[in-house]
């Protein structure tokens, strides 16, 4: 702008400047337009008929000039605000959706904070395994679901894996206890030699690792500890009422099929949030690692007093994606659908969508763009307390 | 690996040497570990999707217990498809039934000792597969136009055979027949066949590895005899394509869903590119009354829940959008992809992305143009868009990828009939259809080919997707 007014000494100059600078906000404004227009229809306007349809009983029929139902149109306050406590059902959303939204966040949280930790070297071939871990996220929900739907089957993979673990036990029992037994051994009778082994020294893991096979192995074939017989795992997983774990109240419980939710989004979401955790991780020099072996600061001391503060910022922008995400869950109950009971996995998003379309029955317009503001409120505030925590960090 | 252990608590009694080596000893040790531990990660979090796509071509993906020994993997069976394809209708690829056909075909049984063998009943049924979607439709059946040779024996062993847990001795009994079509017809893609053996004998070996056993092991079920190579390995991607059809229109469901899907994908990655570009370019080299609003406006947009909007958004479509798609003659967009594609033009994301970009361009590329008395237009269209090239590629990949697994929307908007769905919705028709009977071949199937598309775009744009990972980072 500085040649602008320089030259703009001259009456003809100005207007000029003032003929541009006109052309500049039109051509400003035509080069928004599509998107203004996107926004303003579909976001703007549509968030403020859901704000005033919120206060009125609305049912997508009643404003027709010739509704002639009982139910005519009127203005109800608060009234749907009020009511959503006294409904069961949206209870019942509350509570799945919050538990979800805590369980899922913290468990994938530490998840890909430890396995980023555990992947934290430059080493050749990262960019590979990179893509491996980021193909479940890529794939649409629908997809993943289907898929994790399919291992639930009550003959399917988690149910046949289980059977597996169980009757394997013994031998992985067996196989944990010789690694523990020669990594001691090993490290005990390296620093009688006077060398610097750790508890978790690689090279001794190794040899640790690879005595535990072949001592089991042997156990195996010689007969001594094999297998045991058990009668398959028949869990259901879906078409179940059950909540756990049984001793809680209800209001801490979880539904079996919510959980199965969980598994399949903590699957899928982990690997994202692993690669934002180490691209941050990777940032951090090396040498403050270095300094803590040498004091003698174990794998585990290390993580908890260098790798968490280090990358306290990522984490924060972590949990709040991970909550913002996981209380609008909505896909995964849809796709769930009639195969499981709709008491146990519904969410608030679905809760929504569940009074707007609700089969046979008249929608309850007003009622469900309440509940959609209820919902809209609480990501909000998520996303406030965390920009407050950011900036109290940040003094 | 440059992560020395530097503690230099050497003891006295071993050589520099000997103790540099007994520390590029745990160097490399380590680095072993680490790719132990990332092939791992790497196992868990790809097993489910490799395991699924394997299991999508047995015959029962639900079949216990899971494995991976299946006979749609097997040499022995895609020799024997290929010569069993030619044989029916001279295509050892995708078989079939035609005019002319002569499949030989064998199958073993063992005999315990004591029992005199006999002929077991071959019959090609009059059957479909799936309950399916369009299984009102008329089709032709193999049964009504085969014909099968009266069964021989050809060869008799003796051998062992576990039957019950129990192993015996007595002799494996080769059967023949042949099926053929004699006279005229139509050309039939599969030909299903049921065989049932006498009592006491118990199946052992056949032609092609049978499909299931049913009535406690009497009789042998293949769904087809005759299928060639990729019509006995891909079954059940040949059945999404060709079971599930429309009831109005006869088309293949799936193939609807899958170019419903594409178009939505190319509409709005044209759309996106050249609007969020545009609008990119106004926030980020032009001055106006009303910048900052716009900013908020669009930070709001990417926070607001699609449960709030979606109520108005449904009504604004089923109204036509203020009753402009009746200039195009359609009353309403719902049920529509012109409602899916025009409600969703621009996204506020994209415009972000693009505007960043745009801010990274020195403007005194654009200068040189505007003394050469270049309108504003030109300016964008010939001087900054083709600079644009990398984002507008890292736009392209996340938008379609975004469009192909959209879910809620099309969810929404997109209910009746089956054939104006997308794909994510359309596998949800198959759950609903072919989950309540089990039939999982199908389903997974079809979620294979539907990842298909993406999984390739991301093998081959990767760098596009990870850094889509930094521009979801900054929208919290």
């Amino acid at each position: 702008m500085f040649q602008y007014t320089q030259f703009a000494f001259s009456h003809r100059r100005k207007v000029v400047t003032v003929r541009i600078r006109r052309q500049e906000i039109t051509a400003a404004y035509l080069f928004l337009a599509p998107f203004l227009i996107t926004l303003l229809i579909f976001f703007v306007y549509a968030t403020v008929r859901a704000v005033i349809f919120s206060f009125s009983n609305y049912n997508l029929f009643n404003l027709d000039p010739n509704y002639s139902g009982e139910d005519p149109f009127r203005w109800v306050g608060l009234l749907n605000y009020l009511n959503l406590f006294k409904e069961e059902l949206f209870l019942i959303a509350l509570r799945n959706s919050i538990i979800f939204a805590f369980i899922v966040t913290s468990v994938q949280t530490f998840g890909a904070l430890v396995m980023a930790a555990a992947l934290n070297t430059k080493i050749r071939g990262l960019d590979f395994f990179r893509a491996a871990y980021y193909m479940p996220s890529i794939t649409s929900s629908v997809v993943i679901t289907l898929i994790f739907m399919w291992m639930y089957q009550r003959r399917g993979v988690f149910n046949y894996l289980s059977t597996q673990l169980l009757s394997y036990l013994p031998l992985i029992a067996v196989f944990f206890a010789i690694l523990l037994i020669a990594q001691l051994l090993q490290v005990f009778i390296e620093r009688r030699r006077g060398l610097p082994a750790g508890w978790f020294d690689p090279a001794l893991f190794v040899v640790s690792f690879l005595l535990a096979l072949a001592g089991t192995w042997l156990l195996n074939i010689s007969g001594v500890i094999v297998p045991r017989e058990i009668v398959p795992v028949d869990f259901i997983w879906l078409q179940t009422r059950q909540e756990v774990p049984a001793a809680f109240p209800t209001f801490l419980r979880a539904a079996v099929p919510l959980i199965a939710i969980m598994i399949q989004n903590i699957f899928t979401t982990i690997p994202t949030f692993m690669l934002m955790f180490l691209a941050a991780l990777q940032d951090v020099p090396k040498s403050q690692y270095e300094a803590a072996s040498l004091d003698g600061a174990s794998p585990v001391q290390q993580f908890f007093y260098i790798t968490i503060p280090a990358v306290q910022p990522v984490t924060f922008l972590v949990i709040t994606l991970g909550l913002i995400g996981t209380l609008q869950m909505f896909d995964q109950v849809a796709i769930f659908g009639s195969a499981v009971p709709l008491r146990s996995v519904i969410t608030l998003a679905f809760f929504v969508y569940n009074r707007m379309f609700p089969g046979a029955q008249t929608p309850e317009v007003g009622f469900a763009a309440a509940a959609a503001i209820f919902l809209a409120a609480l990501t909000l505030l998520v996303v406030l307390i965390q920009r407050r925590f950011i900036r109290s960090e940040a003094q | 690996m440059a992560r020395a252990l530097s503690s230099s608590a050497k003891p006295n009694w071993i050589s520099q040497q000997q103790f540099n080596r007994w520390q590029a000893r745990r160097l490399w040790a380590r680095a072993g570990l680490t790719y132990a531990v990332m092939l791992a990660f790497a196992i868990i979090f790809l097993g489910p999707i490799l395991f699924a796509t394997i299991s999508s071509v047995r015959t029962d993906p639900t079949a216990y217990p899971p494995t991976l020994n299946i006979p749609q993997l097997s040499p022995r069976n895609w020799a024997a498809a290929a010569r069993l394809g030619r044989a029916g209708a001279n295509n050892r690829w995708w078989g079939g039934f035609a005019p002319g056909a002569d499949v030989p075909f064998e199958i073993i049984y063992f005999v315990p000792e004591g029992q005199e063998p006999e002929l077991p009943e071959p019959v090609v049924p009059r059957r479909r597969p799936g309950a399916g979607l369009g299984s009102v439709l008329a089709i032709d059946y193999a049964a009504d136009y085969a014909t099968i040779t009266p069964v021989k024996e050809i060869e008799r062993k003796t051998g062992r055979f576990v039957v019950r847990d129990e192993e015996l001795s007595g002799q494996f009994v080769t059967y023949a027949f042949r099926i053929l079509y004699e006279g005229d017809g139509p050309e039939i893609n599969r030909l299903p066949l049921d065989i049932t053996a006498p009592r006491r004998q118990s199946y052992a070996r056949s032609t092609l590895s049978l499909s299931r056993l049913e009535r406690r092991g009497r009789v042998a079920s293949y769904d087809n005899v005759a299928p060639g190579v990729l019509g006995y390995v891909l079954y059940n991607y040949r059945r999404t394509f060709s079971e599930a059809r429309s009831i109005t229109t006869e088309r293949s469901l799936f193939l609807n869903w899958v170019s419903n899907s594409f178009i939505i994908g190319f509409a709005k990655v044209l759309t996106t590119l050249l609007f969020a570009s545009m609008a990119g370019y106004a926030l980020a080299r032009l001055s106006f009354p009303g910048k900052n609003l716009i900013f908020i406006l669009i930070l709001f947009a990417q926070m607001i829940p699609g449960q709030v909007i979606f109520i108005s958004n449904y009504l604004v479509l089923r109204d036509g959008i203020f009753s402009l798609s009746r200039l195009w003659g359609q009353t309403t967009l719902l049920n529509s992809l012109t409602g899916v594609i025009l409600s969703g033009l621009v996204g506020a994301g994209a415009v972000f992305i693009m505007k960043q970009f745009f801010e990274s361009i020195p403007r005194e590329i654009e200068e040189a143009a505007m003394i050469d008395g270049a309108s504003q237009w030109q300016r964008y269209w010939n001087v900054v868009l083709p600079m644009a090239r990398p984002a507008l590629g890292a736009l392209t990949i996340l938008t379609f990828q975004g469009a192909w697994n959209d879910f809620f929307w099309p969810f929404v908007v997109l209910t009746t009939p089956e054939d104006i769905k997308t794909l994510p919705i359309g596998l949800l028709t198959f759950r609903n259809v072919y989950g309540g009977t089990g039939d999982w071949g199908i389903i997974l199937a079809g979620a294979v080919m539907s990842a298909l598309p993406i999984v390739i775009l991301f093998i081959v744009f990767q760098k596009y997707f990870l850094e889509g990972v930094s521009f979801g980072g900054t929208k919290g």
